[in-house]
């Protein structure tokens, strides 16, 4: 048997997603509007789904309905709709009863773009 | 340019399992390799270009793996390639090989699938490594795994297309049932609705028998010029068609994230080159990475117009109309991820032969059999249609 232990530390630079990013790590759902369809992806697209290449970043409201949940081993996590945005997004469901169908991103507050959604409390609703 | 005709001239697979007897990869490559050059009739002199399919350098700790086979093989000297495509990897290999032949740039060339995703690190490196299979990003740093994406890709078509538990528990007992007729399967197991219910949870609905196995193993086939084909190899099966397309990246970004729209344009890319439809495959090898893809799969590739009702009228069992997955699929053979699709196109070239194992081998053999492997949540989807040769036993 060969045994072998290897530790890797990437920097990776996120380019053109840097927005998003960072808006992650603040708890803002930076998304990309389209200049010529108006679509608005989130995560963003580069290349909007009608073609065009050119967007603008634009902060969503952050809050989404979940349209499917799965549970287990991982965690929970979701297919969801963002408020304002036409893709939708799967992310992490963090401490969202199964009752509750709609969430807010939360802020990763690292340097890791962990998207996540999160229970709506009173002071953020609406 | 003139296209030139492509036949399968040998085709062979290791077991797939998890290896505990002091083999490697190396092995195992050479293994499946040394096989299928002997059912080809073949000479190693006579072999162009070898092409490997290996999903991920972090498996086997090699990069550039296809140079190091090439070497273990004792092809030094031949052109070589590494393909990848995630789980779509072994499909790829084949498609470029048989693109080679028909282009004219070679006459003999071996594909060689193999990984070692069992043995060589621990199941929750492989889990977090696959995470990265998707947009690493935007999903994999998320957390996000391969069983969670497939959950809800999986729940979305299910809710369109009335898919209920018990389906995936039918799935699920006929791959492992078809496992246990085959040597060299993985998960050869006859187990109750009850066991798969009692299983753990994975990612709902997903629980642990709904999904396949990490696997070490490896697999080969032998493409030739179908005019360089050794005589005694006249019963061999032809490469009739492939096609391969792409998908968004992103579920959330899909029309439909239920639907493999990627296996749907490549299926009638294949279909166009082979002049077939997918009501004249009798035979298919699918990419069930998980039950419910098994589903998926057979509604994108046109296989059934109501997947629920052909599954339970028994349409993709062994005596069906279309026999799905006779191998075991990769719930029940396994899945070494580079050896996959190898090992789909060397399994439907042997039924399509009638040397595949006998209790699996059907008693009346179809003109067209189908191998379908995709990576990602179908992001990149692969397919084969091979033919059968006029004068197969
Ligand atoms: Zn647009």
């Amino acid at each position: 048997m060969i045994s072998n232990h290897i530790g890797l530390d990437y920097a990776l630079n996120p380019g053109w997603m840097a927005p998003y990013v960072a808006g992650l790590s603040v708890g803002k759902a930076r998304a990309r509007r389209c200049q010529s369809c108006a679509a608005t992806s989130f995560p963003p697209l580069r290349v909007c789904t009608c073609g065009c290449l050119e967007g603008n970043w634009t902060d969503l409201p952050g809050t989404a309905q979940i349209l499917f949940r799965t549970t287990g081993l991982d965690g929970d996590f979701g297919l969801v709709h963002f408020d304002g945005a036409t893709t939708k997004t799967t992310l992490r469901l963090q401490a969202i009863p199964a009752t509750e169908t709609r969430g807010i991103i939360a802020a990763s507050g690292d340097n890791l773009p962990v998207l996540c959604l999160t229970a709506l409390t009173g002071e953020r609703d609406g | 340019m003139k296209v030139r005709d492509v036949t399968v001239t040998g085709a062979a697979l290791t077991p797939f399992n998890r290896r505990k007897d002091g083999t490697g990869f190396r092995d195992w490559a050479l293994s499946a390799f040394e096989m299928a050059l002997e059912r080809s009739g073949l000479e190693r002199s006579d072999i162009d270009a070898l092409y490997v399919a290996s999903e991920s350098d972090f498996f086997h700790l090699q990069l550039n793996p296809a140079s190091v086979l090439a070497t273990e093989f004792g092809l030094t000297g031949v052109a070589a390639t590494r393909c990848e495509g995630g789980g779509a990897s072994g499909q790829v290999a084949v498609h470029t090989a048989a693109r080679a032949i028909q282009a004219g740039a070679a006459k003999h060339v071996a594909v060689i699938g193999v990984d070692p995703s069992a043995s060589s690190l621990s199941g929750d490196a492989i889990r977090t490594l696959y995470g990265f299979s998707f947009d690493a990003w935007t999903d994999g740093m998320t957390g996000l795994t391969s069983t969670a994406l497939y959950a809800l890709s999986f729940q979305a078509f299910a809710a369109e297309h009335g898919i209920t538990e018990a389906d995936l528990a039918t799935v699920t007992l006929q791959n492992r049932s078809n496992a246990c007729h085959n040597p060299g399967a993985h998960l050869p197991r006859r187990d109750s609705p009850q066991d798969i219910a009692d299983s753990p949870a994975i990612a709902s609905p997903y629980r642990r028998l709904h999904c396949s196995p990490l696997s070490d193993g490896a697999a080969a086939i032998i493409l030739s010029r179908t005019d360089a084909t050794p005589r005694r190899r006249a019963g061999a099966a032809r490469i009739a068609g492939m096609g391969t397309a792409t998908d968004h990246m992103h579920l959330g970004a899909r029309a439909d994230p239920g639907f493999f729209t990627a296996k749907q344009i490549a299926m009638q890319r294949a279909c166009a080159e082979a002049g077939a439809t997918p009501a004249e495959i009798g035979l298919a090898e699918l990419y069930d990475a998980y039950a419910g893809t098994q589903l998926q799969s057979i509604a994108a590739l046109g296989l059934s117009e109501d997947v629920s009702r052909d599954l339970n009228n028994g349409a993709f069992a062994p005596t069906g109309r279309c026999a799905i997955n006779l191998s075991g699929g990769l719930m029940g053979q396994g899945a070494p991820v580079g050896a996959t699709g190898v090992g789909q196109t060397a399994t439907c070239a042997l039924l399509l032969e009638g040397r595949y194992h006998p209790s699996l081998q059907p008693d009346t053999l179809p003109r067209y059999a189908l191998a379908d492997t995709h990576g990602g949540v179908c992001t990149l989807s692969a397919v084969t249609i091979l033919e059968r040769a006029e004068k197969a036993a």
